[in-house]
């Protein structure tokens, strides 16, 4: 029937994991509608990575390598994809909902003038007519259904489908595309160390929105943390606000963490949060809001107001110890 | 220098949210409004830009009258004027359709810097900013934490994953897209409301603009509904020291205890 073009990303040298997701959607849409899989990787010195990636899923692979691409380019990743684009046919580009994807992708579809749907997590259907896909809106709290008519291009959401483990037999066709560029990278600055490593308690008690303020902190969630001879946390927004520092941030664009027991408190659960913190082996969730999306990764929910459970749970785990 | 900001105004993030009766999206009606949380963090960034040195700062936004509250606002915070699109052809315009709506405006402010919120807290879509800067043929960047505009370019730091930040240059005129906690937004002060009251809002329709709106939509919501939960979180009930009790006791069994 129709092309799905799959758009890769690389990360330390590899493909990174969330394109594999991408393929396994891609390579289940096609198994079921006739459609073929084609790949797409961007970058300097990649043909062997774009190898492989068309034996592991990404189908014929579209290959821009150049040295003006070593780092991600808003202008030349525009390029290239709407080049591989036209040059597949495809009427469905999949690209990951990751800090490139959400850079580029709403580009590509205003510059094809064609239909877009983001941050999907589930794609329903695609034929040359339209495409469905399934997202989540309100920070979480509610889904939607959303059809477009025509070409489609759609970010997927990382972590949303296990990775491709199939084979596939593509290879891979060169994609010269003008590399001139607007944007100019100057560098990455990784996160100073600062002491504050989540990744290694195994008890974590995070706070959210919900705590309310600054000094709740030291208060409330503390004490808690203190008591379980954890570490704290704390959602996005609390940083957001300055009432921690980053360093405390526990999500996508903060620390990922998994430790034996994760508490929540006042945290709604934005898909930021869950991705960093849903591979704990335990999770308690304590909300007001008996909707809050956090109890879908909860083992333990308590719809109450923290301020009445976690200072009482903090003085039982006391006496607990003895 | 010229700045234009872009503002959606969406529902209060403690509203209640109930799906309408067509279910295809939230009742609108009897629920407070506010601006979307990124994009008050777009309107400090420019706000910052005109304290600094000698720029106008434009706000716009699209949306029924309510939304003049959120453009009055924006005004009293610092913004020098705002335009306004009032067109019920623009309701349920799809995001291409509303990125074409503000490339309209955007074409004749001729703005040195265009800010944006990275996404809006409603649809969470993170579509229009980098679509508009596409329409305007202009570089963009999206998730900025940080903005140091020079003579001829702007240098931003984009939040990456983990905690790390790429550093990039864009060319003026460009593109940005805000993300959450870049700066401290300031609230409007009582002097800035009162002087909010005269400064201009131009009102626009999709007539005046020449551009199409929801009729020309690609991408449709079909239906919104709360998810079904699913089945792995035991809800604990009882008083807080039966509830108490019982999450010691699971910390025990963690052998954490």
């Amino acid at each position: 029937m129709g092309t799905i073009l799959v758009v890769a990303e690389i990360q330390k040298g590899a493909i990174r994991e969330a394109s594999y997701e991408l393929a396994a959607v891609a390579q289940e849409l096609a198994s079921s509608g006739g459609h073929e899989v084609n790949g797409l990787v961007i970058g300097s010195g990649v043909g062997d990575v774009a190898s492989e990636f068309a034996g592991k899923g990404g189908g014929k692979t579209y290959v821009v390598d150049d040295a003006a691409a070593a780092n991600y380019n808003v202008d030349i990743w525009t390029k290239a994809i709407k080049a591989a684009t036209e040059a597949s046919g495809a009427d469905l580009v999949l690209i990951s909902n990751t800090p490139t994807g959400w850079d580029v992708a709403p580009r590509i579809a205003a510059g094809l003038d064609c239909a877009f749907v983001s941050d999907c997590f589930k794609v329903s259907s695609t034929d040359a007519s339209g495409s469905s896909f399934v997202r989540r809106v309100f920070n979480g709290k509610l889904d939607a259904e959303v059809s477009t008519t025509g070409k489609t291009i759609a970010t997927v959401q990382p972590g949303a489908a296990p990775a491709y483990e199939g084979s596939s037999d593509g290879s891979t066709e060169a994609l010269s595309v003008d590399t001139g560029a607007r944007a100019a990278f100057v560098e990455i600055k990784i996160a100073e160390s600062t002491g504050v490593d989540l990744t290694k308690a195994d008890v974590i008690v995070s706070g959210g929105r919900g705590v309310g303020d600054a000094d709740k902190f030291p208060e409330v969630i503390q004490p808690l943390a203190d008591a379980l001879g954890g570490a704290m946390g704390a959602s996005r927004p609390v940083v957001d606000a300055g009432w921690l520092d980053h360093p405390y941030q526990v999500g996508s664009s903060g620390q990922v963490v998994a430790p034996k027991l994760y508490i929540a408190a006042g945290i709604s659960g934005a898909i930021q949060h869950l991705v960093g913190m849903k591979a704990s082996n335990f999770i308690v969730a304590i909300n007001k809001d008996a909707d809050a999306p956090i109890f879908e990764v909860a083992d333990i929910g308590v719809v109450a107001d923290l301020f009445d459970i976690v200072p009482a749970l903090t003085e039982a785990v006391k006496a607990a110890k003895g | 220098m010229k700045v234009m900001v872009c503002l959606k105004q969406v529902p209060h993030q403690d509203a209640r949210l109930d799906v309408n009766s067509d279910g295809t999206w939230i009742q609108e009606d009897n629920i407070k409004f506010e601006i979307n949380s990124y994009d008050t963090y777009a309107v400090e960034e420019a706000l910052r830009l005109k304290d600094a040195g000698d720029a106008e700062v434009v706000v716009v936004s699209i949306g029924p009258d309510r939304v003049t509250q959120a453009l009055r606002t924006a005004l009293g915070m610092g913004a020098d004027r705002a335009i306004h699109v009032n067109d019920a052809a623009a309701q349920g315009a799809d995001a291409l359709g509303t990125a074409k709506i503000l490339a309209a405006i955007a074409k004749e402010e001729n703005a040195d810097i265009i800010f944006a919120g990275l996404m809006a807290d409603d649809d969470n879509a993170a579509a229009i900013p980098p679509m508009l800067a596409e329409l305007l043929d202009m570089p963009s960047a999206t998730g900025v934490t940080a903005t140091d505009a020079g003579d001829g370019s702007v240098r931003v730091e984009r939040e990456l994953e983990g905690g790390a930040v790429e550093v990039v240059d864009l060319p003026k005129p460009c593109l940005i897209a805000i993300q959450t906690g870049a700066n401290q937004v300031r609230y409007a002060s009582l002097k800035g409301i009162m002087q909010a009251k005269k400064k201009p809002v131009d009102v626009k329709s999709l007539a005046d603009l020449g551009v199409g709106g929801a009729a020309d939509n690609k991408t449709t919501i079909n239906k919104i509904y709360v998810p079904a939960k699913g089945d792995t979180a035991e809800i604990l009930s009882g008083s807080t020291d039966e509830i108490v009790g019982q999450l010691v006791t699971k910390i025990k069994e963690l052998g954490l205890l």
